[in-house]
């Protein structure tokens, strides 16, 4: 029996050593994705693979660890020694898709196996048919990109140079990625640096003790409150408005069963696998609806293999949410981004005063690459992101990142200095957020003028015919919009496209905003009147949407014409209002 | 306590925390007299003033001269905090009034699917936009109307704003338009401050910079009544010295200068503890420190290397609790202002120690904060904390600290421990309490960690200087987990920061972003932006009645790999630069990242520098008088019983005073302060050096 003193401190140091090896990669990185998305994940796991601590990073590489580790000691479990470092991008060998590459450490002590830090992180490009290495009408997975199954990077602390010349070969911007690579690898020694601490002041056989109790830990803490769930079935179904290569909606379902401490989300009767780059890998899934239940807890728990143990994940292979070989999954993070929504929507009916509202359903990708006149090559990147649904008790936030992942925005300043790109405007929208007694998020726009030259032009968007959905009566928010004004004229682009943008043409984006949660109508009109002030609902929508009625041009509630006009209002919505969600 | 002064001069030194505000009074020959009285908002001057009026009551106004008036204030912070701040605007570039709004789009917490954002500081309907817009490459596309700007200060009028922010894209390369707008306002809103970006920061981003201009025009109002009061105060009792404000680099500035950009004095309090330390590690021959500064709510580190500290670029007003990771921000008001680098965890005194479902242990971040307070205040607290647990296990007294503003009750520290913690754990009281005790320590190490061995500096070379209420009560504990040699506690511990403000001199900075990379890294371009950085803080310093010679110039440049998004900062001479010294901070930038990160980049990759900043302090001609050896110790006698581990079980401890200890002794001992108790563990050798430190030395036994 581990005292929980003593646990708790050991878990601290390895949270602390994981959250480290995040710094060590967030600082010497080169590319603006692991920056400005900090779309890289740092874990430890023990010497089976099964992880013990994950830095404060991405929530959608939660569960990528074991599937990973597993693909890797079927390998090479018993050919593995110290100085060796391990690489991984291949969705179909445990990774999750062609840009995130993983970088494993076995870390030894007196020659045996303690541990293994792990780096994943998304390169800006690792080669393909797209710059970016990311376009949602590819096909198959050699569009995608370059593909390394588990390999030796260094075998007994000599570099295999064969991988690294072949990387450098295959990929459009070899400084960055091999910058990129060298700073995962750093983030790995750091993570070995803190293991030898704490078997120094531990000792390795209590260390491993230790860290075993910190998983069984883990599992009576989310079994803890699983089990105050109230037992249950429900089933939501949301959609896709685009298969990656044309509009063609792409059903996803999750049916969420809660049966005393254990949860189990069953994906049957989604869509099969899509022609375009949305499949999931299994891993991506689980991922999905491990981020969901941890946000749905109260309960705070160590990032460790045992938060997956109470759970049960079900997807049929050859269905969008586990492609089979040869899917491409390059864009597949908006799939991820729609099943968060999916799982959410049924959790809600379980548990609905923990679960929020549709937000703007994941972050928008626009990839503008080309050549500068001296010919060298530059990747615009740039990520649009994001809104949240109402809450139970609460408005969404009006701009904030989905919680999903931990994206940050590109500074316009930093952008225009560094690609030929001037950014017109970047603001909220008003109307945008779904109506409610607690207001979905307003939507997000941006709009994006290139300056010189041709260059190719990827957007992944969606939600423009399925709108993130209300909750108990909330409505739907506003859908997303793509234009390009071309000398000719305005032209509206699908949701998801590769294509071609020239000088002096500007793209214009809206992203969808948040659901609302509960009715319109019991909306407390002070709150009516701040969001009218501010600009983010106007007088129209305050009368028709919430009913709420000003003396005059002011900001005065006139409490007596709303009162009356809610009463009717109320009447008109009544046959066909209050729509629960599934 | 009032100490009667020697006719002469004297310095004090005030520091306004939220809690409580320290006050400090010394003479030329080091003799020196304290006062802790509970802080007075919103009127927080009313306590600075009652302060010095209590030490100086006892000596004859016209025996002494108060020479200077150094000052250290949270006011800043908590009109920030509580969003108390003036009713402010702001005016933007057309098409980006919601980029304040918007920040980084960032949470603070993974999970947290009930995380509120915080209010934006102005309001969306007092953003407004003005048609205008300057390209990256400093093209002027759109200027501004003038029709325009009437329109603005009509609205700004009607609206009766107090305050005004302006920040438009690119200015901190190309400020014209943003001076242009900035010009106007000022001649048609004579009464109402306007702060424009480029005079408050002048580095590339606009979220950062917008946010920071913000904070400055929020809280400039309130600083400028708070700073009004106090001088007018200050007068009426006879002082008519320069009122210095410290800024979160370090350093004083004058009180106008304050005024005029308070956001850079708004981490004042715990950049005055860290200059404090500078100064003790100087006089007493130190050249690497690990600060650690142990509060009510958090705890605080920070790295002193060859007598300097680091800077940190930019940091979050009111985020600490949540910042147990420094790369998720968001959660509080961003500020880009050069400031100590200190890390900041939730662990104090006040830390509310809980179980969870599964019968984990857990300490903070969650404070009891002032009000209610711990079990043992007996101020309505009602859930354990790490105070509580430190009572019960002897090392903090029973009875009245700091003359009576505090009053422990034992007996409901041990009831509440018990009951909360050890019952359901089925652990002996002592050893719930212990638990607790070490799992603070484990929190804290994360703080010392993060300037320390994450930074690759091994805290074996580093001697730990502990201070604040709670610092000396840890420190040795945590001094044993990092593997420091030595602790060193000085004399006031629960008043350091006070007395780090009689130890500063004036300090301005500058920086201008820059971006030279490759082939435009020259000598010449870097001199250009030298010459014009030097030329702007001399004179500010002249307006401040300093000339050039009493001037110090340090020049720093924060560098990078080209494509990589972080920079590292290094120091150089402020001199002219020539190809030589050029070299060596290219050298030097490379040894550090080395350091840092474990790795250079590509041979040919070149080094990028983003920011070159300049540092002037002025040379402080008068000599402060050394720290003599005051003993703060409150002399307590006989012996307390404290519980030192299973091992060591509960042992009688000697009580004893710092003057007891001139030879050097053993451990276990307790030493009694004004407010806090040094805790010397068994087996640990500790004496009181010539300055009044206590030094514990731990490892080898000679």
């Amino acid at each position: 029996m581990i005292d929980p003193i003593t646990r708790e401190i050991v878990q601290s140091g390895l949270s602390a050593a994981a959250d480290e090896m995040a710094n060590t990669v967030y600082r010497t990185a080169y590319s603006t994705i692991v920056r400005d998305c900090l779309d890289y994940s740092t874990s430890l796991c023990d010497a089976r693979g099964e992880m013990i601590a994950q830095g404060v990073t991405i929530p959608f590489h939660l569960g990528s660890v074991p599937f990973a580790m597993e693909a890797l000691l079927a390998k090479f479990d018993e050919d593995m020694y110290p100085g060796d470092l391990f690489i991984l991008n291949d969705p179909f060998d445990g990774g999750m898709h062609i840009p995130d590459i993983f970088i494993v450490k076995p870390i030894f002590w007196e020659g045996t196996r303690m541990a293994f830090a792990v780096c994943t992180a998304h390169h800006l490009d690792l080669g393909g048919r797209l710059p970016g290495s990311s376009a949602c009408d590819n096909v198959e997975i050699f569009q995608d990109g370059f593909r390394i199954p588990w390999l030796k990077l260094y075998e007994r602390g000599q570099p295999n140079e064969a991988i690294f010349t072949l990387l450098r070969a295959n990929v459009r911007v070899p400084e960055m990625t091999m910058g990129d690579l060298r700073s995962q690898i750093s983030a790995c020694h750091i993570g070995e640096r803190a293991i030898f601490n704490l078997i120094r002041r531990y000792g390795a056989d209590s260390l491993k003790a230790l860290t075993t109790d910190l998983i069984d830990y883990t599992e009576r803490l989310v079994r803890a409150e699983i089990g105050e769930w109230p037992d249950g079935t429900a089933t939501f179904v949301d959609y896709m408005d685009s298969d990656g290569v044309d509009v063609n909606p792409v059903k996803l379902q999750a049916t969420i069963t809660i049966e005393g401490d254990s949860l189990t989300a069953d994906f049957t009767g989604s869509a099969p696998q899509v022609r375009g780059a949305l499949n999931n890998t299994l891993s991506f899934t689980a991922s999905v609806v491990y981020l969901c239940v941890r946000a749905a807890m109260k309960t705070e728990v160590p990032n460790t293999a045992g938060m997956f143990k109470p759970i049960t994940v079900i997807a049929p292979e050859g269905t969008v949410v586990n492609g089979a070989m040869p899917a491409a999954s390059s864009m597949r993070g908006v799939t991820g981004f729609r099943l968060t929504d999916t799982v959410f929507g049924a959790l809600a009916q379980l548990l609905p005063d923990r679960i929020l509202a549709a937000g703007e359903g994941g972050n928008t990708l626009v990839i503008i690459g080309g050549e500068r006149p001296d010919r060298s090559h530059y990747v615009f990147y740039e990520l649009l992101s994001g809104t949240w649904g109402a809450r139970p008790d609460r408005d969404g936030n009006d701009g904030l990142c989905n919680p999903a992942n931990v994206a940050s925005n590109i500074p316009i300043e930093e952008a225009e200095s560094n690609y030929p790109i001037r950014i017109e405007r970047y603001g909220l929208l008003q109307d945008s957020g779904g109506p409610g007694k607690f207001r979905g998020g307003l939507a997000i726009h941006r709009e994006w003028t290139l300056l010189e030259g041709d260059a190719h032009l990827a957007i992944r968007s969606d939600r423009r015919d399925h709108l993130p959905y209300g909750l108990f009566g909330g409505k739907p928010a506003t859908g997303s919009l793509n234009r390009l004004k071309r000398p000719e004229g305005i032209e509206t682009l699908p949701v998801m496209i590769s294509s071609t943008i020239h000088a002096n043409e500007t793209l214009y984006h809206r992203q969808p905003g948040g659901g609302g949660f509960g009715d319109p109508l019991e909306r407390v009109p002070q709150r009516v009147a701040i969001d009218v002030r501010n600009e983010k609902v106007s007088r129209t929508a305050a009368r028709e949407e919430y009913g709420v009625v000003f003396q005059g041009d002011s900001f005065e509630v006139d409490v007596a014409t709303t009162e009356e006009l809610r009463q009717n209002l109320a009447l008109q919505r009544s046959p066909t209002g209050r729509k629960r969600p599934g | 306590m009032s100490i009667r002064f020697n006719p002469g001069t004297l310095r004090i030194g005030a520091d306004v925390g939220g809690t409580f505000t320290d006050v400090v009074v010394i003479d030329e020959h080091g003799k020196l007299a304290r006062r802790k009285i509970p802080s007075t908002p919103p009127d927080f001057e009313t306590a600075v003033l009652d302060a010095i009026e209590n030490l100086l009551s006892a000596t004859n106004q016209d025996d002494y001269l108060v020479t200077a008036v150094a000052h250290g204030t949270t006011v800043g912070t908590n009109a920030v905090l509580e969003h108390r701040g003036a009713r402010t605007a702001l005016i933007t570039t057309a098409g980006f009034r919601d980029v304040l709004e918007l920040r980084r789009i960032r949470a603070p917490q993974l999970y947290d699917l009930f995380f509120n954002k915080p209010d934006p500081l102005v309001p969306r309907y007092l953003r407004l936009e003005i048609e205008e817009r300057v390209s990256a490459a400093g093209d002027r596309i759109t200027t501004p109307k003038q029709a325009e700007l009437a329109a603005i200060v009509e609205r700004l009028r009607s609206e009766h704003v107090e305050s005004v922010a302006v920040c438009l894209l690119h200015s901190y390369a190309y400020p014209e338009h943003e001076q242009t707008v900035g010009r106007f306002l000022r001649e048609q809103l004579p009464n109402v401050p306007v702060s424009i970006s480029c005079e408050v920061l002048r580095e590339r981003r606009e979220y950062e910079r917008t946010a920071t201009t913000v904070v400055n025009a929020y809280v400039r109002p309130v600083m400028e009544g708070y700073l009004a009061n106090l001088r007018h105060g200050m007068r009426k009792q006879g002082i008519s010295a320069p009122l210095l404000i410290m800024q979160s680099a370090g350093g004083l500035t004058p009180e106008e200068d304050a005024r005029l950009r308070p956001v850079y004095v708004l981490e004042s309090g715990p950049a005055a503890g860290v200059l404090a330390a500078s100064c003790l590690a100087k006089q007493s021959g130190i050249d690497n420190v690990i600060t650690f500064d142990m509060g009510g709510t958090t705890a605080k580190a920070s790295l002193i290397e060859n007598g300097k500290w680091n800077y940190s670029p930019e940091y979050e007003v009111g985020a600490s609790l949540s910042a147990g990771n420094r790369l998720v921000g968001g959660g509080g008001e961003l500020i880009r202002a050069p400031t100590i680098d200190i890390a900041e965890v939730g662990a104090g005194g006040g830390s509310l120690a809980f179980l969870d479902p599964a019968g984990g242990l857990h300490v903070g971040p969650q404070s009891a904060g002032a009000v209610p307070g711990p079990v043992c205040y007996g101020c309505g607290g009602t859930q354990a904390t790490l105070t509580d647990a430190n009572v019960v296990l002897g090392f903090i007294r029973s009875g009245k600290l700091a003359d009576g503003q505090v009053v422990i009750d034992e007996g409901a520290a041990h009831k509440v421990i018990h009951d909360q913690i050890a019952a359901p754990l089925g652990l002996r009281v002592e050893e719930a309490a212990e638990g607790i005790h070490r799992i603070a320590n484990a929190r804290t190490m994360r703080a010392l960690r993060a300037v320390s061995t994450e930074r690759g500096r091994d805290p074996r070379e580093f001697v730990l200087l502990a201070f604040g209420g709670s610092g000396p009560v840890h420190a040795a504990g945590l001094a044993g987990e990092l593997q420091s040699p030595t602790v060193l506690v000085p004399p006031l511990p629960g008043l350091f920061s006070a007395l780090g403000l009689l130890y500063s001199g004036i300090e301005h900075h500058a920086a201008r972003s820059c971006r030279l990379v490759g082939k435009n890294v020259t000598v010449a371009a870097v001199n250009t932006v030298l010459h014009e950085l030097r030329l702007e803080m001399l004179q500010q310093f002249s307006e401040e009645g300093l000339g050039a010679e009493a001037v110090n110039l340090h020049a720093a440049a924060d560098l990078r790999f080209r494509g990589q998004t972080s920079e590292i900062r290094i120091d150089f001479s402020a001199d002219e630069i020539n190809p030589q010294t050029m070299g060596q901070l290219k050298t030097d930038f490379e040894n550090e990242h080395e350091r840092l990160y474990g790795h250079r980049s590509d041979p040919d990759n070149p080094m990028e520098i983003v920011t070159i900043r300049l540092i002037g302090r002025a040379s402080d001609s008068k000599n402060r008088p050394a720290l003599s050896s005051v003993d703060s110790s409150v002399g307590s006698v006989g012996d307390r019983d404290a519980w030192f581990g299973e091992q060591q079980g509960r042992l009688h401890t000697p009580l004893v005073c710092r003057r007891d200890l001139l030879q050097q002794t053993e451990g276990p001992l307790l030493i009694d302060e004004y407010d806090t108790t040094i805790v010397v563990p068994p087996n640990v050798r500790v004496h009181c050096d010539e300055h009044g430190s206590i030094v514990m030395n731990f490892g080898g036994t000679t």
